[in-house]
């Protein structure tokens, strides 16, 4: 309870925060209620006529944001869209976070060679080129959501195992965890009861940054053709709009709203991160 | 000088683990390069010599050994599709990418570090309300949107900047430096650069902000203003320079890994790159292409993220090398 | 006997001559989901499009359809390669100028002998169809061809081994500010993209420069290697070829001044007086022979090689005369062997193939510096992802009209669009787009944008595999085609620009193909797909499509 009063609080305090959150809220009722928010199955191809596809429509009120040139209802793409965005961006954060944590825990905590390992991994993998390995990656395997996801967090997992690392190197020296250890905790457990929950808001702010980041990267690899064929996405909209000259046809109502969803869900996650920065190192914005 | 050659050696060893990995991610590709080839006349005789003139039909381990002796001769093998050494398709494109890389960040540097050091003089006002969600969205916006919005304006419905290529078609030039430094190439790269530009400076923007607030609080600061030097002077004498170690280590940073990142606005702009070489080849099945691109941007991100250390820590002594980012 | 089966008796009876599949008793298995292969919608919206439009269609019959889009390459791997294992795929053949004879079409992709590992990746084999396939080969009487090559099409419309979809439109433009209108050159089934129109347009004014965009980058200049339709527009240019495929898509004299058949297996061709290579040395009777035998040598040139497996013997017989013997009467030689090899010069050529045949690579590996040709167009320099640069060799007898010929590569096609309107290109000749916006252009721009719409000699279809069940049987191959829609198709797949097709030899040769034959596909709409399924024994329970009485499932479903 009085956490809840804390966080609410905060977020009063914080108004970048707060309207991270709210974005975030937002699209994870739209993600939620997509199937009764959607006015059309966002696959099928509409007809308005027998053998007349019902292509470029313009916004109407049977289609909020019109056609596409397939004859797909826009607005209920962009609906659908929302799922899988949040899902790549929850999954690749969640992966990144956990992967980071995990890393950067054992790199810290332990020490010696577990460390030197680690760090040269985390070396290599920030020696290889994000975007080229991300579409090397889906071309070489079946494209889809799980590899992207996967290659995503494959790439970002050094940053933070980084941060988590220095911080675990200042916090094994303090009195506590001292403490623990002679009480003769084994040092699984005063790594991951000890000083897990420590650096998790830590994780969680690297996390927030690697939503938009995955977003931002499906949306690059589709437009490029590497794409989830299968999916409905924010980022496949896009790639559909352009390939069908959207912009040469003036259809705004098509290649806009996709656009601008990415770009909302991107900034909450750099929202929520600045806020919260300000939460965990507070010497450092004011 | 030790300290170089030990990073020298770091560097050289992520080098050969990035190649190595990347034979291990080229030979585990489903499909057969040969399939570009399919026709009504293609045999199986065919596709046989065609393995072996590429050396695929041999036992991995060999070509394992094969691969990293030619890549410590540069020879990046020969291209399936075009038949050319990969090195020269490469140094073909290369200057294009080099251009556009390092003028998009020079423009974002550039507007970011003023934009930056204005916006930790305005703090609390009205433009720093607008500014920095404004430098946070540009970050977040796709390029290829951004990229295609802008063409469509300035190009195709003003026709004020070229909609494609980085030179007029059939210019002849005397030399390549010729053709970079032409008004022909510059004006086909201010669009690109631009929309690059408009993607990067979100990032030495808050650094430099957050840098110099962090300056600004700091007690010689106060003491100095104390001693009645004008804010202006403060900040060129001690603010500035101090800022500097980040923003010059994120710019050395930026220049490894825009490399790589440029392949969406290259295809968005028709912009002869490494980018859109290794798209395409990668499209095309082309192995020995698409590793040659991927190993050599690789390479230079390598070359870059060690500058970028080597610079942090002649910047600032206290720091050892190794902790970044 | 109880009631029902009294009923049932009776039904039968009166129905048994209609209806002879009613009496046969309950029906077979549900047939298994299929799986249609295509390539993704980025890679290729319209035939994903019409994929989609397919799947709906073929759902109505009762089908399970799904839909699987696979990258190019996985796509040809399973398709060419493991030839058991797909049920029915999206695929195409695309419009060259060789392909203004139908042997290929004709010969090529459904004869029995290419089942194992050629064209023929459905399995199609029909001894009737194999017997005129190669009748048309050997006939040298145009009209007695023509008419064999329209049985030919008979055979495939009853059998249907593809479900044919349509024939594309090739929309192209031109800016007529810069070339004089009347000097465009349409080809058969190629529009303005060839030859004879690119050493045509005239222009009018200050720019002499033919620009034009391709799609896809150039890869390779060899005249002894084409790796991609890009490839093949240049090498045209600059390499001459004893024949040319001429406007009407019939194959005339050029280098050969003069080609006769001597007999059914000897042709003499006299070449033309006066002719140099780039580099100024003369194009001689040697240089002809020389580029008609390397191919043969070896695996020097494997793209080229099919093409002289026929030819016995060639000679030179005097300083402007060769002579080609061949093996057997081949009717499509001119066209696809006479007008296809490059003539190159021996000199150049003659110590490459020496030192390539003691090598590993073949030909294809070469890389001429300044490639060397005789054509009417110069090699000045090529950069893969940005253009190609020609200019007009003025000691040709055929000069050009312009002052070069620059093919702009550009991938993104709204910026294709952006270049013409800005006259960064002023010839459209490589585009998918969307037809409307060019036309509104033209109708914006009067003055500057002209317009030419032709028939490809190439087509869409979707390929069956007859390996497998129910492919295996013609009526249920039958009625798949029926239920397809092709003016949809064309309209909501190719935005309208395609025109419907059933059979592989397109409308746009004329000589050749059967007109009306796709208002002939048996059945003809999903009304009478469901009669031929229902004639054929095939059986709706619920709503899923069955087997006819007694046959049973035992195809995996594709993985």
């Amino acid at each position: 309870m009085r956490a809840a009063r804390a966080t609410l609080g905060f977020l009063r305090s914080q108004p970048f925060a707060l309207v991270g959150i709210s974005i975030y809220l937002l699209f994870l009722v739209l993600a939620i209620f997509a199937d009764q928010i959607a006015t059309h199955d966002p696959r099928q191809i509409l007809f308005s006529g027998a053998y007349r596809v019902a292509r470029y429509l313009p916004p109407s009120a049977t289609h909020y944001l019109g056609t596409t040139a397939g004859g797909r209802d826009i607005f209920s793409q962009l609906v659908h869209g929302t799922r899988s965005a949040l899902t790549v961006g929850v999954t690749a954060a969640f992966c990144v976070v956990f992967l980071g944590s995990l890393m950067g825990l054992l790199a810290g905590y332990l020490g010696g060679w577990v460390d030197r390992i680690i760090m040269r991994l985390s070396d290599i993998v920030l020696g290889l080129p994000f975007l080229p390995f991300v579409l090397v990656i889906s071309a070489l395997t079946r494209p889809g959501t799980v590899t992207l996801v996967a290659s995503v967090a494959l790439m970002l997992w050094p940053n933070t195992a980084r941060v988590i690392r220095s911080q675990v190197l200042s916090l094994r020296e303090r009195g506590w965890v001292e403490a623990a250890r002679v009480t003769g905790c084994s040092p699984m457990r005063i790594i991951f009861v000890h000083i897990a929950p420590q650096v998790a808001p830590l994780a969680a702010l690297y996390g927030s940054i690697a939503v938009g980041w995955a977003i931002l990267t499906e949306a690059s690899a589709s437009f490029l053709g590497f794409g989830d064929p299968a999916a409905i996405s924010w980022g496949l909209m896009l790639q559909d709009a352009f390939a069908n000259q959207a912009l040469s046809r003036e259809a705004w109502n098509w290649f806009i709203p996709p656009g601008l969803c990415i770009v909302a869900l991107v900034l909450a996650g750099f929202l929520v991160s600045r806020g919260s920065e300000k939460l965990l190192f507070p010497k450092l914005g004011d | 000088m030790k300290r170089v050659l030990g990073r020298l050696g770091h560097a050289i060893f992520v080098l050969w683990a990035v190649a190595s990995l990347t034979f291990v991610m080229f030979r585990l590709m489903p499909g057969d390069p040969t399939l570009n080839f399919l026709s009504e006349s293609f045999s199986e005789e065919m596709r046989a010599a065609l393995l072996t003139s590429f050396g695929l039909d041999r036992p991995l381990p060999e070509q394992y050994v094969l691969y990293l002796g030619s890549l410590l001769r540069g020879d990046l093998g020969v291209s399936f599709l075009q038949k050319k050494p990969v090195l020269d398709i490469l140094l073909d494109a290369l200057p294009n990418t080099v251009a556009l890389t390092v003028t998009a960040l020079v423009i974002a540097y550039a507007f970011g570090i003023i934009a930056g050091a204005f916006l930790a003089f305005a703090r609390g006002s009205v433009t720093e309300g607008i500014a920095i969600p404004a430098a946070l969205i540009t970050r977040a916006a796709p390029e290829f949107w951004l990229g295609m919005i802008l063409l469509a304006w300035l190009s195709f419905a003003w026709g004020i900047f070229p909609s494609s290529g980085a030179n007029e078609a059939g210019s002849e030039f005397t030399s390549e430096w010729a053709r970079l430094t032409s008004a022909d190439f510059l004006w086909h790269l201010v669009l690109p650069a631009l929309t690059l530009a408009l993607y990067l400076q979100g990032l030495p923007l808050l650094l430099m902000r957050a840098t110099m607030l962090e300056v600004l609080n700091d007690e010689f600061i106060v003491m100095a203003r104390m001693k009645g030097l004008s804010r202006w002077a403060i900040v060129m004498r001690h603010a500035a320079r101090n800022a500097l170690l980040p923003v010059a280590t994120a710019f050395a940073l930026g220049l490894g890994s825009s490399f790589g990142g440029n392949v969406v606005i290259e295809t968005v702009f028709s912009w002869p790159g490494l980018g859109r070489v290794l798209v395409s080849a990668v499209q095309g099945a082309d192995y020995p292409l698409a590793q040659g691109a991927f190993i050599l941007i690789a390479a230079v991100l390598v070359t870059m993220n060690m500058v970028a250390d080597l610079l942090y820590a002649w910047l600032d002594p206290r720091v050892s090398v190794g902790a970044r980012r | 006997m109880n009631r029902r089966s009294v009923l049932l008796a009776a039904t039968a009876l009166t129905a048994l001559p209609r209806l002879p599949a009613l009496a046969q008793g309950a029906p077979g298995d549900p047939i298994r989901p299929l799986v249609l292969l295509t390539r993704p919608q980025a890679a290729a919206p319209a035939a994903y499009q019409a994929a989609e439009l397919i799947a709906q269609e073929w759902r109505k019959l009762g089908l399970q359809v799904e839909l699987r889009p696979l990258p190019n390459q996985q796509m040809s791997q399973v398709v060419w390669y493991e030839r058991q294992r797909w049920d029915f795929t999206m695929w195409q053949m695309v419009g060259r100028p060789e392909r203004g004879d139908p042997d290929e079409m004709v010969y090529n992709l459904l004869h029995s002998a290419n089942i194992a590992t050629g064209y023929n990746f459905v399995g199609y084999s029909n001894p009737d169809y194999d017997r005129l396939a190669e009748a048309q080969r050997s006939e040298m009487d145009q009209a007695r061809r023509a008419a064999i090559v329209r049985e030919v099409q008979e055979v495939v419309n009853r059998d249907q081994p593809y479900a044919f979809l349509v024939h594309p439109v090739n929309l192209q433009a031109f800016n007529k500010q810069v070339f004089a209108e009347g000097s465009a050159v349409n080809q058969a089934g190629l529009g303005i993209r060839n030859f004879w129109n690119w050493i045509s347009l005239q222009p009018t004014g200050r720019q002499r420069d033919i620009i034009v965009n391709s799609t896809e980058p150039v890869k390779a200049t060899n005249p002894f290697y084409v790796s991609g339709a890009p490839d093949s527009w240049v090498t045209d240019l600059v390499w001459d070829r004893l024949m040319r495929v001429g406007p009407d898509g019939l194959p005339q004299p050029w280098a050969a001044e003069r080609v006769t058949q001597v007999d059914p297996l000897t042709i003499d061709c006299v070449i033309r007086q006066g002719m140099t290579h780039h580099d100024g040395t003369p194009v001689t009777t040697e240089d002809v022979v020389f580029s008609y035998e390397v191919p043969g040598m070896g695996d020097e040139s494997p793209m080229y090689k099919p093409f002289v497996q026929n030819i016995a013997s060639v000679t030179a017989t005097d300083a402007r005369t060769v002579r080609f013997v061949l093996k057997r009467p081949d009717a499509a030689f001119r066209i696809a062997v006479l007008a296809k090899l490059n003539i190159v010069s021996k000199r150049i050529w003659a110590p490459v193939v020496q030192d390539y045949l003691n090598r590993p690579q073949n030909l294809e590996s070469f890389v001429e510096e300044r490639p060397v040709g005789s054509g009417p167009y110069r090699f000045v320099r090529s950069r893969v992802n940005e253009e190609v640069v020609l200019e007009a060799n003025p000691n040709h007898w055929a000069r050009p009209k312009a002052d070069r010929w620059i093919m702009r590569i550009i991938l993104n096609t709204e910026a294709t669009l952006g270049a013409l309107r800005r006259g960064e290109i002023n010839v459209l000749a490589d585009y998918f787009g969307d037809p409307d916006l060019v036309k509104t252009m033209a109708r914006q721009l009067p003055n500057m944008i002209a317009v030419r719409e032709e028939v490809d000699i190439g087509f869409q279809f979707v390929g069956m595999n007859l390996r497998r069940p129910p492919f295996n049987d013609a009526a249920f191959r039958r009625a798949l085609s029926a239920a397809v829609n092709r003016e949809m198709m064309a309209g909501a797949a190719w935005n309208g620009q395609a025109v419907p097709a059933n059979s592989m030899v397109s409308p746009a040769l004329a000589a050749w193909h059967d007109r009306g034959i796709e208002g002939r596909v048996p059945g003809g709409n999903l009304e009478g797909a469901r009669r031929l399924l229902q004639e054929a024994g095939y059986r709706m329970v619920g709503n899923r499509l069955h087997y006819p009485s007694g046959v049973r499932e035992t195809t995996t479903p594709y993985q």
